[in-house]
């Protein structure tokens, strides 16, 4: 089976995942209707709101959100077949809070999330691979021991609390400190993603965007921190394991013997194979990105997808949730895919069948 | 073990628990954590003997975010929020004395007995009519300045407390519980306004024997249930009882700090005439005051040993509860995940074919599913008890078991010893459960305690999001009412690192144990 037929292959197992999330989420944000006859609209009106619609206004509120007042078992079939239709037409319905057009309000925060999510995966994955890579070259040293230790301890970090312990500590304690020594308030900010004066001077300001800049990054910065380091003990401890066990192999011994320094043997034989994997990894790291880290962007009040995600759920708001588990899903199918392929196309050893 | 007497399963070396013993203790980190973790083991067991507080996170104990005790070490002013009576249920018996040449008074203390399950102090006065006793008739002039009964004659019953510290308290909080009994003249029915004769009395003496009335029971409240009466205390009040006490310039006011509290009974000035009627002349009849609890809290800075939280309840007793919904959480969430990833793996590596293209497609599919979200939607859904947050952890942990499981059987399942037992007409349950399994083991046990590190983390961040059992004490949650309730303005840094602390320590505590299980077990990594 040649490498065409593999992807045709994959391209079909794909798209029946697809499906099958796409009816998972039908059933899961059902159940609450499932289990206690729920019902998304009286939860949304109050009883006297209801007393005093008319029956067509009701009817219309429950149309608009593709549901049918005390279902049957045909009702079900057809809100089924309603929701699959608008499911595959990019059509995520309307907010049962705002009103609004789901997909509006996820455009909106996408960009924060990906901003959070792509430069502390970026800080992690780099910080992972050199010190894994540094550490790799000496195994069992003194240094490869601490900086294990340390990687286990990330490991068992939870880490909206070391985000929680750097907001204390730099958000709060540190402005403190410094109003009271220097008379100014210098540190990080305590919440958001933009602070709405700065956002307003830059309106007028001929150098708007530097400042808007300026002070989404300032903002950003204790969020990258602590998902940086959360990330990065997992990254450290796979490159280094996987350079240890690629140092093991024949090849490397032959370089050896060619005579080639231990820095090349280390850069050019043993960390390009040692990346294989790593490749891959980074692929679902990025097919991930869009899940957001909802814990942490709770402690930073982030204004992205992953806190989106849990107010939605505490406000029962289910088109919004079942259209981000939706994208996370296709995204991370998506992703998956591509990480096969790329590692088929980086090493070619890999027969497909 | 001897060579001779090795059979068939001592060829699998990690068997034999001494041998793996002796090669896990190399490893330092394996030690370390294997300590950790019996700490928390013996935390979550012996919870209620380490901490004597309600560990409900709902229970108001104190003003909320107080700082523990050992930070007033920096503060010469700190005052330790406590029950300043260390008696309060009046079960040692306290100074019981009489005021006074009469007789007709008298104390007694009864501890708890096979008759009685509570302690108690009984002050008792019986008047015979006509007995005269010591009217002092200060009634008129100093009626709210001197803090003494109307007669001289009294009986009380005196606890103290030593005051260490160089600062009012910022409120104490007093009460007092009794129960009266009436007998005679003064029992109802008797004469009208009997009751009013006779006064409930707590005085505060400080070190230079100054005394202050906190206490005189109104009349006509008298009943033989017990009610536990507030005592309020001004500032002015405070201020003149424990004023003395703060030193300025290495020198205090009063001698010493000890502070003592009179419980006491005494007639009131009624009792020489009310009404037209000379009571004591006329009146014949007992009435007894029986204290069962006697407190007094005083309130300053700090707090116990790890401070309250911001709903005042004490954040020690939660943090030493937390250990066990963690422990129960992290274990039977990976032990329910676990057998099933076990079963799943070992049923489609051993058939194959179409339930293993089945069960790894369904793994697939759960691989794809957010992780975090999931949980959150199910925890809301089920609803917020241990059981469904067990549940709902242990749906979506069992996948990186099955793929495990499943690739070491596949390597197995076509060895020698499956294919003899096959051969003399093991069945595939058998051969699964029996010969497979324990050789797939060894990789296992490293699986289960990263898996137990990963249920500590996922309910933690559960209930920091607010999605447990608001009345079981958990690190999640106190992060969670600690970041909510205005912990960050208020500088209360204990309630934040503490808790947090504890997560980190118990589930590195698991990853040490399981990477050092990694070490020893996974023969990949063995050989190197």
């Amino acid at each position: 089976m040649g490498l065409r037929e593999y992807i045709i292959r994959r391209s079909i197992y794909m798209v029946l995942l697809i499906i099958a999330v796409v009816c998972f989420n039908f059933f899961l944000f059902r159940l609450p209707t499932f289990l206690f006859g729920a019902n998304p609209i009286s939860l949304m009106i109050s009883d006297e709101l209801r007393r005093n619609l008319t029956q067509d206004l009701l009817e219309q509120m429950y149309a608009n959100f593709g549901l049918v007042p005390d279902p049957d078992i045909f009702d079900w079939i057809y809100m089924f077949w309603r929701y699959i239709v608008s499911m595959f037409t990019g059509n995520f319905g309307v907010s049962f809070l705002t009103q609004r057009p789901v997909i509006t309000a996820i455009v909106e925060r996408l960009p924060n999330t990906l901003l959070l999510m792509g430069s502390s995966s970026m800080v992690a994955i780099l910080l992972g691979i050199w010190t894994g890579v540094k550490v790799a070259a000496d195994p069992g040293s003194k240094k490869d021991v601490g900086a294990v230790t340390v990687a286990l301890f990330i490991y068992a970090l939870p880490v909206f609390w070391f985000g929680m312990m750097l907001l204390l500590a730099f958000g709060f304690m540190l402005p403190a400190w410094t109003e009271s020594v220097w008379g100014v308030r210098i540190g990080f900010p305590q919440y958001g993603t933009i602070s709405y004066d700065v956002w307003e001077i830059a309106r007028t300001s001929p150098y708007g965007a530097l400042m808007v800049a300026g002070d989404v990054l300032h903002h950003l910065f204790l969020p990258m921190i602590t998902l940086g380091i959360g990330g990065y003990g997992g990254y450290f401890l796979y490159m280094r394991n996987n350079l240890i066990d690629v140092m093991t192999e024949d090849y490397i011994l032959t370089a050896r013997a060619k005579g080639l320094d231990e820095n090349q043997v280390l850069y050019k034989h043993g960390l390009k194979n040692a990346m294989l994997p790593m490749v891959t990894i980074i692929a679902m790291t990025f097919g991930f990105l869009i899940n957001g880290a909802t814990l942490t962007e709770t402690v930073f009040s982030w204004r992205g997808l992953g806190r989106f995600i849990f107010s939605s759920l505490l406000l029962m708001d289910f088109p919004v949730i079942q259209a981000i588990f939706m994208i996370i899903a296709i995204t991370a199918v998506l992703a998956n895919f591509v990480a096969d392929l790329l590692y088929g196309v980086l090493d070619p050893r890999i027969k497909y069948g | 073990m001897s060579k001779s007497q090795a059979g068939w399963r001592d060829s699998n070396w990690y068997v034999g628990f001494s041998r793996f013993w002796h090669e896990y203790r190399k490893h330092r980190l394996g030690i370390l954590g294997i300590g950790i973790l019996g700490l928390f083991v013996g935390m979550a067991i012996f919870a209620p003997f380490i901490a004597t507080e309600d560990p409900t996170p709902t229970t108001t104990i104190a003003p909320k975010f107080l700082a523990p005790i050992w930070l007033s070490v920096f503060d010469q002013s700190g005052v330790v929020t406590d029950d300043y009576l260390p008696d309060l249920y009046l079960e040692n018996a306290p100074i019981i004395g009489t005021n006074g040449t009469s007789d007709e008074f008298s104390g007694i203390h009864v501890p708890t007995s096979d008759l009685s399950n509570q302690s108690y102090v009984n002050l008792t006065w019986s008047h015979t009519a006509g007995t005269p006793l010591d009217f002092r008739d200060h009634h008129t002039e100093l009626q709210s300045e001197d803090p003494l009964p109307d007669y001289n004659d009294w009986v009380y019953f005196e606890t103290n407390f030593t005051w260490p510290f160089n600062s009012n308290p910022n409120a104490v909080n007093m009460s007092i519980s009794y129960s009266t009994t009436l007998s005679g003249d003064f029992a109802p029915g008797g004469f009208p306004n009997n009751n009013l004769m006779f006064r409930l009395y707590v005085w505060i003496i400080d070190p230079s024997g100054n005394w202050m009335q906190v206490f005189e029971d109104r009349e006509s409240t008298y009943s033989e249930l017990t009610r536990e009466i507030p005592i309020s205390m001004t500032y002015q009040k405070l201020s003149s009882i424990f004023g003395g006490m703060i030193e300025v310039n290495g020198t205090q006011e009063d001698p010493t700090d000890l502070v003592r509290v009179r419980v006491g009974l005494a007639p009131t000035f009624r009792f020489e005439s009310y009404g037209g009627d000379i009571p004591w002349a006329n009146y014949t009849g007992g009435v007894t005051f029986t204290v069962t609890k006697l407190k007094l809290f005083a309130s300053g800075d700090y707090f116990g040993l790890m401070g309250t939280t911001n709903q005042g309840a004490d954040a020690f007793a939660q943090l030493i509860y937390g250990s066990r919904i963690s422990l129960i959480i992290g274990v039977l969430a990976t032990g329910i995940a676990t057998f099933v990833g076990v079963v799943v793996g070992l049923v489609a590596g051993y058939f194959g074919g179409k339930t293993d293209e089945v069960l790894m497609r369904i793994v697939d599919f759960l691989l794809v599913i957010p992780g975090l979200p999931l949980m959150m939607v199910l925890a809301v859904f089920l609803g917020a008890s241990t059981e469904n947050i067990i549940i709902v952890i242990a749906i979506l942990g069992w996948t990186g078991t099955s793929r495990l499981i499943r690739s070491q059987v596949l390597a197995e399942k076509n060895k020698a010893y499956v294919e003899s037992a096959r051969a003399i007409g093991a069945s595939d349950t058998y051969i699964m459960f029996k010969h497979i399994l324990p050789n797939v083991t060894p990789i296992l046990f490293a699986n289960i305690t990263l898996g137990v590190v990963g249920a500590i983390l996922s309910e933690a961040g559960l209930s920091f999001l607010g999605l447990t059992d608001p009345e079981e004490p958990s690190w999640g949650r106190m992060l969670a009412d600690a970041s909510g309730g205005g912990a960050f303005i208020r500088g209360a840094w204990w309630v934040v690192l503490f808790p947090g602390l504890m997560i980190t320590l118990l589930s590195l505590s698991f990853t040490f144990v399981g990477h050092t299980l990694d070490q020893v077990l996974n023969p990949r990594l063995r050989e190197r």
